[in-house]
C-alpha cells in the first residue's frame, strides 16, 4: 500500500465521519442525538483520561472529579444564583484548574501505583464532600434544573442546537490537544513517561511539565462536565463516584490508551454499549466488567490495536508500549 | 462528657481494630507484589455478605467467619493463579484488572443480595454488655479488638519467625536476589496475595456485624483501605497500625462532632503527610 493511497483513504474516511456527524441530528431520532451528546461530554472526560495515561504514563482516578466539580459550579451560580452564561462557566473552569493545581502539587511528588493511589483518594474527598455537605451541595440530591443557555437568540436548550454546540466545541478540543501533543511541551511530555530521570538529567523541569499536563487534562475533563451540566440538567455526588470513574478509564484502555483516537473510539464504543446492554440485561455491569477483564487481558492494546496486529503481524512493540512501559521503568 | 469521650474513644478503637485486618493485607501484598488489588472492597463486601448467608441458615457465627474469610481467600487465589500471572510486571494492566473484577463482584453481589443494608446477627454469648469504667459497651466489640491484635501478632509471627516469612520479606526487598536464590517467588506470590484476601474476608464478617453492608460499601472501603496504607507507608505492618489508630479516632470524633465533614476528615492526616512525607509514615521509598 502506498503512502499517498493510505493518506488518501485517511482523508476520504475522517471526511466521511465529520460529515455524518455534523448532518446527524437530521436523519437521526432526538434518542440517538442525546446518546452522541453523551459520548462527547463522556470523550472529554476521556481525552482527559488517554492524555495522562498515553502521553504522560501517568494513571489519574481524579478527572471525574473534575467533571463534577465543573458541574456543581455552574449548578451553584448558574441555576441558584442566577448568573449569566460566560461568567459562571469561565469561573466554573477556574475553580478546576485552581483545584487540579493544589492536587496535582502534592500528587506529582509521586509515581506510578502511588500517585493512581493518591489521585483516587483526591477522587474520593471530593465525592465524599458533594456526598455529605447538605447545606451547600445538598448531599445526594444534588442540583437540579440546570440549563443550557440561549445565546445571540439560539436557544441551545434544544437537543440538535446542543449537540452541534457540543460537537463544535469536541472539535476544537481534539484539534488543540492533537497540536499540544505534537509540540515540544507533549514531546517532552513522552520523553518524561519514557524515562523521567533521563530528562531530567537533561535539564527538563519535570516536575512542573507534569504539573502543567495535569491542569490541561483537568481543563479538559472540567469542559466536558460542563456540557454535562447542561446535557443532563442534573450534578450529584453519582456524577463523580467512583465507578465512573473506573468506567472510564477502563473505556480509554477499551479504545488503546496508546493511541490519539484511542479515548474517543472507546467512548462511542462504551456508551453504545451502555445502551445495548442495558436494554437487554439489568446485570449491566458484569457484562461491562467481564468485557473490559478480556480486553485487558487478550487486547490490551484495546480495539484500535487490531489494526495494527493486521497491518503488521511481528511482534509488535505499540502493543505493550503503554503497558511493560512502567515495569521496564523499574528495571533500569 | 467524661462518658461521652470514652465511649468515643472506644468507637475508634473498634474502627481502628477493622481498619488494621483491612490494611495489613493490601500493604503486605503491595509491600510484595506491587500489585495494587483494587477489588479490596470488594471482596469485603463479598467476604461480608457469604458470612450473612452462612449466619442466616446456620445460626453459627464462627462458621461465618471461617467461610466468609477462606472462601475469599480461594477467591483471591483462583484469581491470581489464573489472570494476575498472566500480565505479571505491568502495573497498569495488574490493577486494571483487579478493578474489572471489583466491577463483576459488586454487581454480581447486588445481583444475589439485594440492595437492601444487612447486617450479620451475632449470637447473645458474643455480645454480652460489659462494664468497664463506669459505661456499658458491647462486648462484641472487644472480641473484635482483641481478634485485630491476634491477627497482628501471627502475622508478626509469620513475616518474622518463619522460613516462609523470611521468604517473603526476602522477596519485598529484592525480588530477582531472592529468585536467583532458591526462593519460588512465584509460590510466595500466591501465598501473599491469598493472604490479603483471607484477612479482607476476615474484615468483611467482622465488619458486617457490627456495621452495615450495601452497595457501595465496596468502593468506601476500598477508599479507607488505601489511606490506611498511604498514611502509614506501603508494605509496612507497624504503620498500618499506627495509622489505623489515627483513623480510627479521627472517624469517630469526626462523626460525633463534624457529621457533614467525617469522610472528608480521614483524608487530612493523608494529605499533609503527603506533602511532607511522600513515602508514608513508616514506608519505604518505592
Amino acid at each position: 500500500m502506498s503512502r499517498t493511497g493510505a493518506n488518501r483513504r485517511r482523508l476520504v474516511f475522517g471526511t466521511g465521519v465529520i460529515v455524518l456527524a455534523v448532518l446527524l441530528p437530521l436523519y437521526a431520532g432526538e434518542y440517538t442525538v442525546t446518546t452522541f451528546t453523551r459520548i462527547i461530554y463522556f470523550g472529554f472526560l476521556a481525552l482527559s483520561v488517554g492524555m495522562l495515561v498515553g502521553q504522560a504514563g501517568m494513571v489519574s482516578l481524579t478527572q471525574t472529579a473534575f467533571f463534577g466539580l465543573s458541574g456543581y459550579v455552574i449548578g451553584l451560580l448558574g441555576t441558584e444564583r442566577g448568573m449569566p452564561f460566560p461568567l459562571r462557566d469561565l469561573i466554573a473552569i477556574g475553580a478546576v484548574l485552581i483545584t487540579a493545581l493544589v492536587f496535582g502539587l502534592i500528587a506529582m511528588r509521586t509515581h506510578q501505583i502511588v500517585f493512581l493511589m493518591i489521585t483516587l483518594a483526591f477522587g474520593q474527598i471530593c465525592w465524599a464532600f458533594a456526598q455529605q455537605n447538605t447545606s451547600l451541595l445538598h448531599g445526594w440530591a444534588g442540583i437540579r434544573g440546570i440549563r443550557p443557555p440561549t445565546i445571540l437568540g439560539v436557544n441551545f436548550g434544544r437537543t440538535s442546537n446542543f449537540y452541534w454546540a457540543a460537537l463544535f466545541i469536541i472539535a476544537i478540543g481534539i484539534y488543540t490537544l492533537r497540536r499540544l501533543i505534537h509540540s515540544p511541551f507533549g514531546l517532552a511530555l513522552n520523553g518524561i513517561r519514557e524515562n523521567p530521570r533521563r530528562m531530567s538529567a537533561l535539564g527538563y523541569p519535570v516536575y512542573w511539565i507534569r504539573v502543567a499536563s495535569f491542569l490541561v487534562a483537568a481543563l479538559y475533563a472540567g469542559v466536558g462536565g460542563i456540557l454535562a451540566a447542561y446535557s443532563t440538567g442534573i450534578v450529584t455526588p453519582t456524577t463523580m463516584q467512583l465507578s465512573r470513574t473506573i468506567w472510564v478509564l477502563l473505556t480509554v484502555i477499551l479504545g488503546g490508551a496508546s493511541y490519539f483516537w484511542g479515548p474517543i473510539v472507546g467512548t462511542i464504543i462504551a456508551v453504545w454499549l451502555d445502551v445495548l446492554i442495558s436494554q437487554g440485561t439489568a446485570r449491566y455491569n458484569t457484562v461491562i466488567g467481564f468485557i473490559f477483564l478480556m480486553t485487558v487481558l487478550f487486547l490490551p492494546g484495546g480495539v484500535l490495536s487490531i489494526a495494527e496486529f493486521f497491518r503488521d503481524r511481528a511482534n509488535n512493540p505499540l502493543l505493550d508500549r503503554i503497558f511493560r512501559l512502567k515495569s521496564g521503568e523499574k528495571n533500569k | 462528657m467524661y462518658t461521652k469521650f470514652l465511649i468515643l474513644i472506644l468507637n475508634g478503637l473498634t474502627q481502628a481494630a477493622i481498619f488494621f485486618v483491612l490494611g495489613s493485607g493490601l500493604t503486605l501484598a503491595f509491600g510484595l507484589m506491587r500489585v495494587m488489588n483494587l477489588s479490596h472492597g470488594a471482596f469485603y463486601l463479598l467476604g461480608g455478605y457469604i458470612g450473612y448467608s452462612v449466619v442466616h441458615a446456620t445460626h453459627n457465627w464462627p462458621l461465618a467467619l471461617v467461610a466468609g474469610s477462606l472462601s475469599i481467600a480461594l477467591l483471591g487465589f483462583l484469581f491470581e493463579r489464573t489472570m494476575l500471572v498472566r500480565v505479571r510486571g505491568g502495573d497498569l494492566p495488574e490493577t486494571l484488572l483487579t478493578i474489572a473484577l471489583s466491577m463483576i463482584i459488586a454487581d454480581v453481589s447486588l445481583a444475589i443480595w439485594g440492595g437492601h443494608p444487612l447486617t450479620l446477627n451475632l449470637p447473645a454469648y458474643l455480645n454480652p454488655p460489659i462494664r468497664i469504667l463506669g459505661i456499658t459497651y458491647p462486648g462484641f466489640r472487644f472480641i473484635l479488638m482483641g481478634l485485630s491484635v491476634l491477627i497482628a501478632f501471627s502475622l508478626w509471627l509469620i513475616l518474622y519467625r518463619t522460613k516462609l516469612g523470611a521468604s517473603v520479606r526476602a522477596g519485598v526487598d529484592d525480588r530477582e536476589t531472592a529468585s536467583a536464590l532458591g526462593v519460588n517467588v512465584d509460590k510466595i506470590y500466591s501465598f501473599v496475595f491469598a493472604l490479603s484476601a483471607l484477612l479482607v474476608g476476615v474484615a468483611g464478617v467482622l465488619g458486617g456485624s457490627y456495621l452495615q453492608l450495601s452497595p457501595g460499601s465496596d468502593t468506601t472501603i476500598l477508599t479507607y483501605s488505601l489511606v490506611i496504607i498511604i498514611l502509614g507507608g506501603m508494605g509496612s505492618l507497624l504503620g498500618t497500625v499506627v495509622s489505623s489508630l489515627i483513623l480510627g479516632q479521627l472517624l469517630s470524633f469526626g462523626l460525633a462532632y463534624a457529621p457533614q465533614y467525617s469522610y472528608f476528615l480521614i483524608f487530612v492526616p493523608m494529605g499533609v503527610v503527603l506533602a511532607i512525607r511522600p513515602q508514608g509514615l513508616f514506608g519505604r521509598q518505592v
